[in-house]
């Protein structure tokens, strides 16, 4: 079989990418660019939406080997990606409005966005390496984007070398998979694995897909180079890594890991679980300490990742609830870290620094900015009624599910409840600053329009997300139901 | 009268728009004012309307319940008893008197307005809440406001205690959470087996429901583990020793306001828990827990007492009275009979009304003295008559003076205490007599005696009419509960049962 309309989301995005260099020779305005972009944002996500309600598309490959299925879980995270991708853009609009590359930008953008959501489509091990490799390379020029500046290029840099590392590692894993199993296909390989069990080219080759993809999503002990990266490249840009690529290396595990992987779950399912706890727990820990705003925000990512990672152990008990719970919590992080993110590149627009010192009074100068901060940073924190509290909620009741039956899943929900509370520390100490500490200058602050428009769009998902998220719940259950085959 | 009125909904509606009103009221912060006012006079108003209609049956009454989230089986139930409605009285009463007393505030006037209103949202959710996520919500709702409160508002170290309260409180918020998990998912088969919610749910967060199967159907080891974590969160909001070392601190850093919220309502809100939920949930486990409240309650009046003969900060030794009476309301929990633990509710309403009087005083003595180090006041008396007739009549109803409320509530703990473990009573007991000494030998030094040098005391101004009023208004309900306490005792008895176990009641 051999379905089209499978990529039409993907293929609307290229179109658009590939259109824009060329009406930037008509439009010199990036206004008018990052409006375009924006429609071709819309137009896929329109799509997307099109598919939810009337039925997908038939898959590319065949019913043994599919290639890429368009389903609910595909639709979901194509719906987080465009989201981001569109706060992104919006963010950027004055950002690079001096840029002789202005053009590239925004192709780079749904580029990435692409690569992204045919990771979230593909079966195969093959495909899904292809779309990582697409959204990496868009997102690796994203990060060199200021190239005369010293510390983006010192990032990007550092991006580009450990993407290689994480991508060659990945693909030799790959390569040990197949050569064991005789395929790529993720139900094949699982098939393969359920029949003739676990050897040791099996174990290392799972090795090197934890470390592999570990390194895009940045867990420990692979996350060095997030907080780096995250605080050279340019605001817009960290916060579509943190709140969109990340969220690609996730789908990958969840593919991987379910569908692929699922056969011989005894055997990863408490390695993920401490990769999960101490992915959390660094992040938090050194999170505290950090006095620059982008780089807390790229630690607390860290952290976040490590509750988002715990999914995947759950699951091998409670199965699609604890992917449910996964998804929820990968949507409402999306909103949240992306908001940050813009609050820090608003304000950085109006020549406001990344320090944590540079926020204080700011409840003065920038009511809508701190407040729109603060109900991020409580979001993040995990305190109700915001979306990151239900979640982490969701998480949570997954844990206790589970360890009915496999006791020592309790210490993941523990995990989550202490880490939460440390968490709330350096949260609340950027609130502080912001409400508490009378700054040098009173003078107001005034934020172009798109980027309040951004956070604003951040910032009601947040909380509408907390409130009333039924059926948003039930559309990542119908998600979640797609890695398990066997219940649906 | 209320039969299609959602009036528990209302009663938390209107101080979330007077808080949101207060919010944009950022240009005319006077108006801000009178605004808040009408907001909070409005659920007083309400509550007592409510009390008019309330029946003395002991069920719950004026029940709300709304289809929320049904994915995970969360329904906004509220509904109130004898004695919730204590509670939600006490919680409309203090947050109209507390922003009445603190009409001299200037600085962010319209924000302050704001969070004491939102406080009373989260307050009175909590109290009203029939379902745990929704309480559980309300609870962590009232961290917020409270933090900005102290962070803003408070003495010179603000930001520590500001800080050390949310951490302290939301950690233990979160052992509460992970018990409440524990419920929501042991119980879910015992209700589908029942019945009573459908089979392909995946459990609920309904009180009433989990508490008719909880006590029954879960194993002992099981109760006791969830009971540990709950009671947790419980107790340090409470707070008891060994978990009160963030009561002071905020404390003494809140605006006076916030502190008589704190003392009055936030820390009923841990020995409410334990009424409502701990006790007929999983009553079990509470008879495992008796000696250990027992003795968590002694220790608590005991070190508190002896705290707060220590203290040279008049409001830091009333905030550590306020951990020795919360004792007093563990001791009355730990009897686990009618008696104690109607006394027991009826010492936290007691204990309301009385500590924000002696908050409010010190918050006056801050004001008109410029110190509430006691070594340095002295011989008051006569230059603020009122101040002082106020004060001595607040530690008097503190100490525990017949004829006014804090003493039928403590003797009314005694006598169940004696009921249950006998002469022990003699150790609480004893405890009233250092009470009496630290009480009497402040107001000896502050007030009486010679007028002190130390400091400036010509230009002193007596208490304002916006301070006498919830002063006075406090000081009369203490006289008229102490007088007939069965204005208070006929509502909240009745929603005990006369017999353990409790399961069932709610």
């Amino acid at each position: 079989m051999f379905d089209y309309g499978a990529i039409y989301p993907e293929i609307i995005l290229i179109l658009f990418a590939v259109a824009i260099p060329a009406l930037h020779l008509l439009l010199k305005s990036s206004r008018a660019l990052a409006g375009i972009s924006l429609v071709g944002v819309a137009a896929s996500a329109g799509m997307v939406v099109y598919y939810l309600l009337n039925g997908y598309p038939g898959m590319i490959g065949s019913e043994n080997s599919p290639l890429i299925v368009f389903d609910a879980l595909a639709a979901v995270f194509s719906l987080v990606f465009l989201s981001v991708a569109f706060v992104a853009i919006l963010a950027s609009a004055r950002y690079v409005e001096n840029d002789r590359h202005l053009a590239e930008y925004f192709t780079l953008i749904l580029m990435a966005t692409a690569g992204m959501m045919l990771v979230a489509s593909a079966q195969d091990l093959l495909t899904i390496y292809i779309g990582i490799e697409i959204a990496s390379m868009a997102t690796y020029a994203l990060v060199a984007f200021r190239k005369r500046d010293k510390r983006g290029s010192e990032a990007a840099v550092k991006y580009v070398i450990i993407g290689g590392l994480s991508s060659a590692l990945s693909l030799y894993g790959i390569s040990l998979l197949f050569g064991v199993t005789g395929t790529t296909s993720l139900v094949g390989i699982n098939e393969a694995l359920a029949a003739q069990g676990i050897d040791l080219a099996t174990i290392l080759s799972v090795g090197l897909l934890i470390a592999g993809f570990g390194f895009k999503i940045a867990i420990a002990p692979f996350h060095m180079w997030a907080p780096d990266v995250y605080e050279g490249a340019p605001t817009p840009v960290s916060a579509f890594l943190a709140a969109a690529s990340k969220k690609m290396g996730l789908v990958v595990m969840f593919k991987v890991f379910i569908v692929g992987l699922i056969a011989i779950k005894a055997d990863w399912d408490i390695v993920v679980g401490v990769v999960a706890i101490l992915t959390m727990t660094i992040g938090n820990v050194i999170a505290l300490s950090q006095t620059n705003i982008k780089r807390m925000l790229a630690y607390s990512s860290i952290a976040q990742a490590g509750y988002m990672l715990m999914a995947l152990p759950l699951a091998t008990v409670v199965g699609d609830f604890a992917i449910t719970a996964g998804i929820f919590h990968i949507i409402t992080h999306a909103f949240m870290k992306s908001g940050a993110f813009i609050v820090v590149a608003a304000l950085a627009y109006v020549a406001i620094g990344e320090s944590v010192a540079d926020y204080k009074g700011l409840a003065k100068r920038a009511p809508f900015m701190a407040f729109s901060m603060a109900i991020f940073m409580f979001a993040l924190a995990g305190i109700p009624p915001l979306s990151g509290f239900m979640s982490k909620v969701v998480l949570l009741s997954a844990s206790v599910q589970a360890a009915e039956i496999t006791q020592w899943m309790l210490w993941l929900g523990v995990a989550l409840v202490l880490n939460s509370a440390l968490s709330l520390y350096y949260y609340v100490r950027v609130i502080k600053y912001m409400y508490v500490e009378k700054g040098e200058s009173t003078a107001k602050i005034k934020v172009p329009v798109s980027l309040t428009v951004a956070i604003a769009v951040c910032m009601v998902a947040t909380i509408v997300l907390g409130l009333f998220f039924d059926p948003v719940l039930d559309l990542c259950s119908e998600a979640a139901r797609t890695l398990f085959p066997a219940m649906a | 009268m209320f039969e299609n009125i959602p009036i528990l909904s209302l009663l938390i509606l209107f101080p979330l728009l007077g808080a949101i009103a207060a919010f944009m009221l950022g240009r005319s912060p006077k108006a801000a004012k009178y605004v808040a006012l009408v907001f909070s006079a409005i659920p007083l108003a309400l509550v007592t309307l409510m009390l008019t209609e309330f029946s003395l049956s002991g069920g719950f009454q004026f029940v709300e319940n709304y289809e929320w989230i049904s994915f995970l089986g969360i329904n906004f139930h509220l509904g109130i008893d004898g004695v919730s409605v204590t509670m939600v009285f006490l919680s409309t009463l203090l947050v109209f008197l507390a922003i009445l007393f603190s009409w001299d505030v200037e600085e962010r006037l319209n924000q302050y307005m704001g969070l004491m209103l939102l406080l009373e949202v989260g307050i009175l959710g909590v109290f009203t809440a029939l379902d745990y996520f929704v309480f559980y919500i309300f609870w962590e709702v009232v961290l917020i406001p409270m933090y900005f409160l102290i962070a803003i508002w408070g003495g010179m170290n603000r930001a520590y205690a500001s800080i050390k309260f949310f951490i302290y409180t939301h950690v233990a918020s979160l052992a509460m959470l992970l018990g409440i998990f524990a419920l929501y998912f042991t119980t879910a088969p015992l209700l589908k087996a029942d019945g009573l919610i459908p089979v392909d749910a995946i459990g609920t967060f309904d009180m009433q429901l989990i508490a008719r199967v909880a006590g029954d159907g879960l194993g002992h080891m099981l109760q006791i583990a969830i009971f540990g974590a709950l009671f947790f969160g419980f107790i340090v909001k409470m707070p008891v020793v060994p978990f009160h070392t963030w009561l002071p601190d905020a404390h003494v850093q809140a605006p006076t306001a916030g502190s008589v919220l704190l003392a009055g309502l936030l820390l009923k809100m841990g020995s409410y828990g334990i009424i409502r939920i701990c006790l007929p949930t999983l009553p079990d486990a509470a008879v495992d827990f008796q000696l250990i409240m027992a003795v968590i309650g002694v220790v608590s009046i005991i070190y508190g007492a002896f705290a707060c003969l220590a203290q040279s900060d008049l409001k830091k030794m009333v905030a550590y009275s306020s951990i020795s009476h919360m004792g007093i309301v563990m001791l009355g929990i730990a009897t686990l009979s009618q008696l104690g633990i109607a006394a027991a509710v009826f010492q936290m309403f007691a204990h309301g009304l009385i500590t924000a009087v002696l908050f409010m005083v010190c918050g006056m003595f801050q004001h008109k003295a410029g110190t509430r180090e006691i070594p340095l006041l002295g011989g008051l008396a006569p230059k603020v008559p009122i101040l002082a007739t106020v004060m001595m009549m607040g530690f008097m109803a503190s100490l525990g003076l017949p004829g006014m409320v804090g003493f039928l509530a403590e003797f009314m703990v005694f006598t169940s205490t004696f009921d249950t473990w006998g002469v022990w009573v003699l150790v609480p007991i004893a405890t009233v007599a250092l009470t009496a000494a630290y009480y009497l030998w402040a107001m000896q030094r502050s007030i009486f005696g010679e007028l002190t040098t130390k400091i400036d005391t010509k230009h002193m101004h007596d208490a304002y009419w916006f301070e006498i009023l919830p002063l006075a208004v406090l000081l009369g309900f203490i006289v008229l509960f102490g007088v007939w306490p069965a204005f208070a005792l006929d509502l909240i008895t009745p929603s005990i049962p006369s017999v353990w176990p409790l399961n069932g009641v709610i």
